[in-house]
């Protein structure tokens, strides 16, 4: 399988756009062959969609991920706006689960969250407040709330 | 289907204090749904106003919960009372939600759109009826405790307030004879008219979906709200309005003391005091009694509805079973 660069504005250009950090659908390499028994389908389809890494992003999951071990992002029902999102490391792979990787660091979605996120982009953010990984520019949410973790959706 | 042992200490005392007044029973056209798995409570828990924790926690806590679904604007959506049917913590969570059945179709589709992927089943209980217990007024025959545990899913005070007295869940088609000896089925439109003398919302006409805010709506008056527990869907306006606001207008008893008009008063009816000033709205009712949403300042006030240019007297009380500092 050949991989796919996300939709970036110039078609035919393989090329990375360092700054804005584009992940590419994971296509399963030889070394994750030891890493789970089952070589379930990871790539996403363009109607499932795509989750993009930051570079911060990028950056600061190399320097925590010990393993094999990667950041998952859930979409659950429930906070102050109807949906949060809730980022976790984990080690296990599940057959309705998507990878998008970018630079070593992989960022794994199942597909029912997906379905809340795709178009998005995963940023570690740091402020005076707090530093944490965000998920930033949306397409489909609507407002949130003041904290950031929790956001309404757009039907 | 749980069988438990029924036991009403509330209703046992009650009893022999009043040296037997029957116990009015109402069948309640309110739906029930269940909700089973192992995140049903904290599934529960992000959209819900209450704390659904106490409800599945370990001990000796009530089996029932009044709670509020609300919008993301943090107005009322669903009015629901929770029912734990599950025996201990080491059991699968199953919880029971009674709310309107016009709102059941809309409900369940509210919950699945938020499960996503929590591991909990929403299904209807069609099989199952819901009945409400009031305390009679008039003294009777010496009425006995609840003997027929098999009919009988669970019966537990109504968490709202005293006055509602207790709710009942049995299979349906139960005999209520059997279940409460002694007891009388009434008319459920009694049990309304109870409820709108109490000054208790109940249902989508009381609490209008979308319309309706549940500071207004005396939740935290009826045991349904926590202040302490997390996020759930509207809480960033109810929380703030209730550390920084001040409430200036409550749901209130009303009754009108000549005979209204057939088609009664319109949801949404201006009243006003005496003067012509502005004192709230009309917001439910059956016959003489209803419930209006009145600025405080007003209640003791005489109060009309304008009604086609006829001028409709009404007078509101300010329930006994509010807390009683907070009643201003």
């Amino acid at each position: 399988r050949g991989s796919r660069c996300p939709a970036p504005p110039c078609p035919g250009r393989a090329l990375r756009r360092p700054l804005a950090g584009l992940a590419r659908a994971a296509v399963p390499p030889q070394r994750w062959a030891s890493s789970f028994a089952e070589a379930g389908p990871t790539d996403s389809s363009p109607s499932e969609g795509q989750v993009f890494l930051s570079e911060s992003c990028v950056k600061r999951l190399l320097e925590i991920a010990e393993g094999s071990e990667f950041l998952r992002l859930q979409v659950e029902g429930g906070g102050c706006s109807g949906f949060q999102y809730k980022f976790s490391l984990d080690t296990v792979i599940n057959p309705d689960d998507r990878v998008f990787e970018q630079g070593g660091a992989r960022v794994v979605v199942d597909v029912d969250s997906l379905a809340f996120v795709k178009g998005s982009m995963v940023d570690f953010s740091q402020e005076l407040i707090r530093s944490s990984f965000q998920v930033v520019s949306n397409p489909q949410a609507e407002k949130g709330c003041s904290c950031g973790t929790s956001f309404s959706v757009k039907f | 289907m749980l069988v438990r042992a029924i036991t009403a200490p509330g209703l046992r005392r009650w009893c022999r204090g009043r040296r037997g007044a029957a116990a009015a029973c109402f069948p309640l056209g309110r739906a029930l749904l269940g909700v089973r798995g192992a995140e049903a409570a904290v599934f529960l828990q992000g959209l819900l106003t209450n704390d659904v924790t106490q409800l599945v926690a370990a001990g000796d806590a009530p089996p029932a919960l009044y709670a509020h679904a609300l919008n993301v604007q943090g107005r009322c959506l669903y009015d629901v009372i929770l029912y734990r049917l599950h025996g201990s913590t080491a059991e699968e969570p199953h919880i029971l939600l009674e709310c309107d059945s016009s709102v059941l179709d809309s409900i369940q589709k509210h919950l699945k759109l938020y499960k996503i992927r929590r591991k909990v089943t929403i299904t209807p209980c069609p099989d199952l009826s819901l009945w409400a217990i009031i305390p009679g007024e008039q003294p009777g025959d010496a009425s006995s405790l609840p003997k027929c545990a098999d009919q009988a899913l669970l019966l537990t005070p109504d968490p709202r307030a005293e006055v509602m007295g207790w709710r009942l869940i049995t299979k349906k088609g139960a005999n209520l004879s059997e279940i409460i000896p002694g007891s009388q089925v009434g008319d459920v439109q009694d049990y309304h008219r109870h409820r709108y003398k109490q000054g208790i919302p109940e249902g989508v006409k009381d609490l209008p979906p979308g319309v309706a805010l549940p500071l207004e709506s005396n939740l935290a008056f009826m045991n349904g709200i926590s202040f302490t527990k997390g996020c759930y869907i509207g809480q960033e306006l109810t929380a703030r309005t209730h550390h920084m606001g001040v409430i200036r207008k409550r749901l209130l008893p009303v009754s009108f003391p000549a005979p209204l008009p057939t088609h009664g008063i319109p949801e949404g009816a201006e009243i006003l005091t005496e003067s012509g000033k502005p004192a709230g709205k009309f917001r439910a009712g059956g016959g003489e009694l209803g419930i209006a949403l009145l600025r405080l300042a007003h209640v003791n006030e005489p109060l009309c509805v304008n009604l086609g240019g006829d001028k409709v007297k009404l007078s509101a009380t300010t329930p006994q079973w509010w807390p009683k500092p907070a009643a201003k």
